[in-house]
C-alpha cells in the first residue's frame, strides 16, 4: 500500500518536500507568539528586566515584530497550502487516470470478480480518500509533529518542571485516540456494509417495485427495511457516541493540564525562578501542544480510512489482466473459427460449462447455435474474441491460435453483439459510431438500414441525432438490440457474431434483418445464437448444444432426420398440431 | 471515441446530478417549520439538551475569568488565594467537559431516532406510491432523496442544531464577559473577528464559482466512468479502450486543474484566518499591554482575553459554515417532503376471498398522456378457467392490459370487472392476492434463493418449494448453484443467466398458486423446449384456473383457448390457433413469417 502511494508520489516528491518546510515555518511563527507575548507581559507591563518600571517602547517594537512574523507564517502558509495541493491533486489524477486504464484492459472474469459497482465506487470515491490522506499526511502531520516536538522544547526552555505536565497528560490523550480509534476502525467497515445493504433494499424496491406491488409484498419490504435501517442507525450510533467522547475528554485533560501548570508556574515564580509572563506563555504553548494532538485524531481518522481505499485501489492496481496481448501477426484473413478439444469455466463456479468442443466454421459460413437455457452458447462465442480463455483446447481464427494475436487484431476481425444491448448516453448516431470511428453519415445510415433501424430512427424527433436517454431507457428493448446490431455491422468485419440478440424483434423484423444480412454482407463468416428456429433454418450449418457439448452440427433438413434434441427443439415450437 | 466529441450533450444532466453545490431552498419557511415538527415528537430530548447546552456554555464561558484571576494571583503575589482560583477553574472546566459528553450523546439519539423515522416514513410511502409515480421519475432521484438527502437532513439534526444553540450562546457570553472586563479591548477583538468574517464571506463567494465548476466536471467524470465500466463489454469487442482512456484523462486532468484552482483559494483560507487569529492575538497582547500600564485591567485579564478572542472567533466560523449546511439540508427536506405528500395508492375497497377468475373488459380507454390513446375501446370478456393468449407487434398495448388489470394505472374511461365486479371497488390486496404474474423484465432480489421462491409465500414447506421450482424447470439450475436453495443472489445477479432468472420468477408465481397467472413475455430468454415443459407443467397447475399469456414465439401460445390478436389498442382478431389460420388474416401474417421461413 505504502509503495504504491510512494512509487505514484515520487513524481511530485518535491512540492511536498517544499510544502513541509513552509509549514514547519508557518508553525515556527505560531510557536513564536507565546514568547514575545511574554516579553511584552515581563519586560513592557511589569518591567522586570528594568527594576519593576514599565516600558510602553518594548510593548509597542515587539507588537510590530509580533505583527511582521505573523505576515511572515501567514505567506508561508499559504505556500505550504499551494504545494500540498498541486501535489496532492496531480497525485489523485495519477492513480485515477492509471486505475481506469487497468480496469479498461481488465479481462471479463475479472470484472466479472470485482463487479461494476465496486469499481465505479473504486475510481472515483477511494481516489479522493488517498488523495485526502495524502494532503493530510504531508500537512497534518508536519504541523502536528511541530507543534509536538517544537512546542514542547519551547515548554520545557520556559520551565523544565512543565515537562511533568505533558509527560501526564500526553499518554492521556494518545491512550484515548487510541481507544477511540480501535473501537470505531472495526465499525466503520460495519458502517459501510449496513450502508450497502440498506441501499440495495431501496434500490430493489424502486426498481422492483411491480413485483412488490403484484404479490402485495408492501409489510414484508417494510420489515425488510426497517431491519435494515435499524441495523445502520444502532452502528451509527455506536459510532456517533465514541466520536462524540473524543473531544470534551480531551478538553478536560487540556484544562486540568492548564491548571496544573498555572499552579507548578506559581510555584516557580514564587521561587523567582521565572517570571509571570512565562507561565501566560506556557499556558498557551501547552494549548498549541494538545490542540496539536487533537489534530492528530483527525489525521487518524483520515489516514484509517485512506488505507483502506488505497488496499481497494492496490487491488486494481496490482492485477494483471491474464488476456495479453499474443506475439505473433495476423497471417491470412478470410475469417474462419475453429475449436479444438475446448474446455471451459467461469472460475467461481467450478463446473464445466463447455466440454471437449470441437467445431469449424469456415470463411464467410453462416453458423448458427442453439441449445437449451444454461447450455454455454454464449460462452462458447466468448471466447472467440478473447473475453475469456479457454481452460483447455485451442480457439483458433483463420487457423491461428486467438492467443497468438495482438488483442486488438483479433478484436478487429470480430463484431460481436452482445445479448445485453448497451448504449451510451449520446445521440444514436455516436452510439453506432462506436462501431467504427471512421464511418461517414452515409454508412451509419446503410448499416442502421440492414440492421432494419433506420425505420425508427428516422420517426425520432432529431432523427439520427437523437439523444439516447439513460442507458437506453427512452428506447424499447428491440430498438436497442437494432441500435446494437447497427453497432456491429458499421465495424465491417470479418466475423459478425449475434448473441441471442434478436430476442426482442418481432418475426417479421427479424425475418427482414436476416435477408439483409445475407444480401449486403455475404462475405461476413456469421454466428447466430438463437431460440426460434426460424432464426437458424437458413444457416448453412447449425451447432446443437446440450450441456457444454456439440451433441450435432449439420444443415436443418439433416437435422431434422438425425438429431433428436433438434427434432425436440422444433417440435416444441410447432407444438402439437403441426408436429 | 467520437462519443465525447461534444460532453455537454451526454453527460450535462448526469452532471447536475452528481454536482450539488449549495442550493437553495424554495420555501425554508415551511420546509423548517416541519422539520420542527420532528423534533416535537422528541421533546425531552430538546429540553434535555438545550439544559446541557446552557450549564456547559456558562462553565465555558466562566473558565477564562477565573484563570485571569488565578494569574493576577501570580503577578501580585497573593500564592495563599491562589488554590481558590484554581478550583473553581477547575471546577468549570469539569462541567464543561462532562455536559459536553451528556450533549454528545443526547444530540447522538436524537439524530438517530428522527433519521430512522424520516427513513421509515419515506419507504413506507415509496412502497405505497402508485407505478405511474415510479415509472414517471428518474429511479436514481427517488433513491437519493432516499440516500443522500435524509442523510443531509440527518447531519443538519445531529451535529448543526447543538452546534448552532451553543454557538449563538457562546457569542453572547463572550461578549458579554469582554465587555464586563473592558469595553474597549472588547471592542478591539471584536474587530479582527468581524473582519474574519468578511473575509471568508467573500472568499467564499469567490471561491463558490469554482466549485460549482468542479462538481460539475466532478459529475462529468463520474458519469464517464460508470458508463464506460458498465459498458466495459462493449468497449471491449469495439477495441475502443484507448479512446476511451484518451477522453477520461481529458476530464481528469480538466478536473484537476481547476480542482486545484479552486483548492489554492480554500488552502490559502485556513493560513489567512489563523493569521487573522495571531493578529488578534498581537492587538490582545499590545492593547491589552497598554491598558495594564495605564491600569484599567490586571494582566490576568489578558490572558483571559486571549482565551475570550479565541471563544468569540470560533461561534462565528461555525456558524458561516452552519449557514451553507443548513440550507442543503432544507433543500434536501423539501424534496424528501415532496415525496411524502404524494398520494398513494388506494387499497379500500370491498373485500373479496374466493375469487373464480371472470375477467371483463368493457369499452376500455387508456392513456399514458393526454394526447396519445395507448388502449381504446377495448371489450374483451375471459371466463374463468380459461388459457388466453395475447399477441401482436411491439406497442400494440399487450402489456399495459396487464398493467390496467393489475391497477398498476387506472383507465380512463369503460370499466374492468373481475367476477362481476369493478376492479376499483374491490380491495387492493385481495385484487392482487388472487393474480400470480411473472413480468417481462425479471426482478429477483439480494436474498436467498429459498427467499426469492416464496416472496409472495412465506413459509411455505421444503417441498412445496420444491415442487414449485421442478414445475418451473428451476431445480436442475438450483441443483448447480453452490448452496442450492440457500444460495445467496448478489444484486447484480451475474452467476445467473438470463433465462435461468425468468425460471426462477416463474417458479415464484406458481409457488404462490393464484387464480389467475399472469406470464408476460415470461420466457423469452428461455429455450423452445424447456418453455413447452413449463406449459405443460403450467397446463397441469392451472386446470381449473385462469391464465393470460403475452408471447413473442407463437408456438407458445397455440393451444390457448382464446388467442386475442391486437395492433395499436384495439383487438384486431380473436378465436383459437385454428380458427385465425383459417381467416387468413393478421396471426396467419404473423404465423407464416414465423414457421413458413423468411423469404417475404
Amino acid at each position: 500500500m505504502v509503495h504504491l502511494i510512494l512509487k505514484h508520489l515520487k513524481k511530485y516528491a518535491h512540492l511536498a518536500v517544499l510544502a513541509a518546510v513552509f509549514m514547519v515555518l508557518e508553525v515556527y511563527v505560531d510557536l513564536l507568539q507565546p514568547r514575545l507575548m511574554a516579553q511584552i507581559v515581563d519586560d513592557g507591563i511589569l518591567g522586570l528586566n528594568n527594576g519593576g518600571v514599565s516600558d510602553l517602547h518594548i510593548v509597542t517594537s515587539v507588537g510590530l515584530k509580533m505583527l511582521l512574523i505573523v505576515l511572515c507564517g501567514g505567506i508561508c502558509g499559504m505556500m505550504s497550502g499551494i504545494c500540498t495541493n498541486l501535489c496532492s491533486q496531480n497525485f489523485g489524477n495519477d492513480v485515477r487516470k492509471s486505475a481506469f486504464r487497468k480496469i479498461m484492459h481488465f479481462s471479463f472474469s475479472q470484472t466479472d470478480r470485482f463487479s461494476v459497482g465496486s469499481l465505479i465506487t473504486r475510481t472515483t470515491g477511494d481516489v479522493s480518500q488517498v488523495q485526502n490522506m495524502v494532503s493530510q499526511m504531508i500537512r497534518g502531520c508536519v504541523r502536528c509533529a511541530m507543534f509536538f516536538v517544537a512546542g514542547s522544547i519551547a515548554l520545557l526552555s520556559l520551565a523544565a518542571d512543565f515537562g511533568m505536565v505533558i509527560m501526564i497528560a500526553l499518554p492521556v490523550i494518545l491512550l484515548e485516540i487510541a481507544f477511540v480509534l480501535w473501537k470505531t476502525n472495526p465499525l466503520f467497515k460495519l458502517l459501510q456494509s449496513r450502508l450497502d445493504r440498506m441501499n440495495t433494499v431501496i434500490q430493489e424496491n424502486v426498481a422492483g417495485a411491480r413485483v412488490v406491488k403484484a404479490f402485495i409484498q408492501e409489510d414484508r419490504e417494510n420489515r425488510r427495511f426497517a431491519e435494515a435501517n435499524d441495523d445502520l442507525v444502532s452502528t451509527q450510533f455506536r459510532v456517533l457516541i465514541l466520536m462524540s467522547y473524543m473531544r470534551p475528554v480531551m478538553n478536560i485533560v487540556l484544562n486540568l493540564a492548564t491548571v496544573a501548570v498555572i499552579y507548578i508556574g506559581s510555584l516557580r515564580v514564587q521561587d523567582g525562578a521565572i517570571a509571570p509572563g512565562k507561565v501566560m506563555a506556557a499556558v498557551t504553548y501547552l494549548s498549541q501542544i494538545l490542540n496539536g494532538m487533537m489534530m492528530l485524531a483527525m489525521i487518524f481518522q483520515t489516514v484509517t480510512r485512506g488505507l483502506t481505499s488505497s488496499q481497494r485501489l492496490k487491488e486494481i492496481l496490482t492485477t494483471e489482466s491474464p488476456i495479453t496481448d499474443g506475439s505473433g501477426s495476423a497471417a491470412s484473413s478470410g475469417g474462419s473459427v475453429t475449436f479444438r478439444n475446448v474446455c471451459f469455466s467461469y472460475a467461481d463456479h467450478g463446473a464445466d460449462v463447455l466440454h471437449d468442443i470441437n467445431l469449424t466454421v469456415g470463411a464467410g459460413e453462416t453458423l448458427a447455435v442453439i441449445g437449451e437455457t444454461g447450455c454455454g452458447k454464449s460462452s462458447l462465442v466468448n471466447l472467440i474474441p478473447r473475453f475469456y480463455d479457454a481452460d483447455s483446447g485451442t480457439v483458433e481464427v483463420d487457423g491461428t491460435d486467438v492467443r497468438d494475436y495482438p488483442l486488438s487484431v483479433l478484436r478487429d476481425k470480430i463484431s460481436i453483439v452482445l445479448q445485453k444491448s448497451e448504449l451510451f448516453s449520446t445521440t444514436i448516431k455516436e452510439n453506432i459510431r462506436i462501431g467504427n470511428p471512421d464511418a461517414t453519415d452515409e454508412e451509419i445510415r446503410r448499416a442502421a438500414v440492414t440492421a432494419q433501424a433506420d425505420d425508427f430512427i428516422t420517426a425520432q424527433p432529431q432523427q439520427y441525432d437523437t439523444p439516447v436517454a439513460e442507458s437506453g431507457m427512452s428506447l424499447s428493448g428491440g430498438q436497442r438490440q437494432r441500435i446494437a446490431i447497427s453497432r456491429a455491422l458499421v465495424k465491417k468485419a470479418e466475423i459478425l457474431i449475434l448473441d441471442d440478440s434478436t430476442s426482442a424483434l418481432d418475426f417479421r423484423t427479424e425475418a427482414s434483418l436476416q435477408k439483409a444480412l445475407r444480401e449486403d454482407f455475404r462475405y461476413m463468416t456469421k454466428i447466430i445464437i438463437a431460440q426460434r428456429i426460424s432464426s437458424v433454418r437458413n444457416a448453412d450449418r447449425i451447432a446443437v448444444l446440450d450441456n457444454g457439448t456439440v451433441v450435432a452440427c449439420d444443415t436443418h433438413e439433416n437435422l431434422l432426420q438425425n438429431c433428436r434434441l433438434y427434432q425436440d427443439i422444433y417440435a416444441s415450437q410447432l407444438r402439437k398440431e403441426d408436429a | 471515441m467520437a462519443v465525447q466529441a461534444n460532453p455537454q450533450q451526454g453527460f450535462g444532466r448526469r452532471g447536475a446530478r452528481f454536482g450539488a453545490p449549495v442550493e437553495k431552498p424554495q420555501n425554508a419557511g415551511a420546509a423548517l417549520r416541519r422539520l420542527l415538527s420532528y423534533f416535537r415528537a422528541e421533546r425531552r430530548f430538546v429540553i434535555l439538551m438545550s439544559l446541557t447546552v446552557l450549564i456547559s456554555v456558562t462553565a465555558s464561558v466562566l473558565a477564562p475569568s477565573f484563570q485571569s484571576s488565578a494569574i493576577d494571583k501570580i503577578v501580585s503575589a497573593q500564592y495563599a488565594l491562589l488554590p481558590k482560583a484554581l478550583a473553581l477553574m477547575l471546577t468549570m472546566h469539569l462541567i464543561h467537559g462532562l455536559t459536553n459528553l451528556l450533549q454528545g450523546w443526547i444530540s447522538a439519539s436524537l439524530s438517530q431516532r428522527i433519521v430512522s423515522k424520516v427513513r421509515k416514513e419515506l419507504f413506507d410511502k415509496i412502497v405505497h406510491l402508485p407505478i405511474a409515480y415510479i415509472d414517471g421519475h428518474s429511479h436514481g432521484d427517488l433513491i437519493s432523496r432516499m440516500t443522500n438527502d435524509a442523510e443531509n437532513v440527518s447531519n443538519i439534526i445531529s451535529s448543526s442544531l447543538s452546534s448552532l444553540f451553543s454557538g449563538v450562546l457562546t457569542l453572547i457570553g463572550t461578549l458579554f464577559m469582554m465587555m464586563y472586563y473592558n469595553i474597549p479591548l472588547g471592542l478591539l477583538s471584536c474587530s479582527t473577528v468581524i473582519l474574519t468574517v468578511l473575509f471568508t464571506t467573500f472568499f467564499s463567494r469567490y471561491m463558490r464559482r469554482y466549485y460549482v465548476k468542479r462538481q460539475a466536471l466532478l459529475g462529468q467524470l463520474n458519469g464517464t466512468v460508470e458508463e464506460m465500466v458498465t459498458n466495459y463489454k462493449t468497449i471491449t469487442a469495439y477495441n475502443r479502450q484507448e479512446s476511451v482512456i484518451d477522453s477520461f484523462t481529458e476530464t481528469a486532468d480538466q478536473l484537476t486543474r481547476t480542482g486545484i484552482i479552486a483548492e489554492i483559494i480554500s488552502n490559502c483560507m485556513g493560513p489567512v484566518m489563523n493569521m487573522l487569529s495571531n493578529v488578534s492575538f498581537v492587538i490582545v497582547s499590545v492593547f491589552g499591554a497598554y491598558f495594564a500600564l495605564k491600569g484599567y485591567i490586571t494582566v490576568g485579564v489578558i490572558s483571559a482575553f486571549i482565551i475570550y478572542s479565541k471563544q468569540f472567533s470560533r461561534p462565528i466560523n461555525e456558524l458561516a459554515q452552519l449557514y451553507g449546511q443548513i440550507q442543503t439540508a432544507i433543500a434536501g427536506a423539501e424534496r424528501v417532503f415532496s415525496v411524502l405528500d404524494e398520494k398513494t395508492e388506494c387499497f379500500e375497497g370491498a373485500p373479496v376471498k374466493e375469487v373464480s377468475g371472470v375477467i371483463e373488459f368493457r369499452h376500455v380507454d387508456f392513456s399514458y398522456v393526454p394526447e396519445k390513446k395507448i388502449i381504446s375501446d377495448f371489450s374483451l370478456k375471459i371466463e374463468s378457467g380459461k388459457k388466453i393468449a395475447l399477441v401482436g407487434s411491439t406497442g400494440s398495448g399487450k402489456t399495459t392490459v396487464i398493467n390496467l388489470l393489475m391497477r398498476f394505472y387506472d383507465i380512463d374511461s369503460g370499466e374492468i370487472l373481475l367476477d362481476g365486479q369493478n376492479i376499483r371497488d374491490i380491495a387492493l390486496t385481495d385484487l392482487r392476492d388472487s393474480i400470480g404474474i411473472v413480468l417481462q423484465d425479471t426482478k429477483l432480489f439480494s436474498d436467498s434463493i429459498r427467499a426469492n421462491l416464496t416472496y409472495a409465500k412465506e413459509g411455505a414447506t421444503q417441498e412445496d418449494v420444491e415442487q414449485a421450482a421442478r414445475f418451473a424447470h428451476c431445480d436442475k439450475v438450483i441443483a448447480k448453484l453452490p448452496d442450492q436453495y440457500d444460495t445467496m443472489l448478489s444484486q447484480t445477479s451475474v452467476s445467473l443467466s438470463q433465462g435461468e432468472q425468468q425460471l426462477i420468477a416463474i417458479g415464484r408465481a406458481f409457488l404462490s398458486y393464484p387464480r389467475i397467472l399472469i406470464l408476460d413475455e415470461a420466457t423469452s430468454s428461455v429455450d423452445t423446449r424447456t418453455e413447452l415443459q413449463i406449459q405443460d407443467a403450467m397446463n397441469e397447475l392451472m386446470k381449473d384456473r385462469t391464465s393470460l399469456i403475452i408471447a413473442h414465439r407463437l408456438s407458445t401460445i397455440q393451444d390457448a383457448d382464446q388467442i386475442i390478436v391486437m395492433d395499436q389498442g384495439h383487438i384486431v382478431e380473436s378465436g383459437t390457433h385454428r380458427e385465425l389460420l383459417s381467416r387468413n388474416g393478421k396471426y396467419y401474417d404473423l404465423y407464416m413469417t414465423q414457421f413458413a421461413g423468411q423469404e417475404i
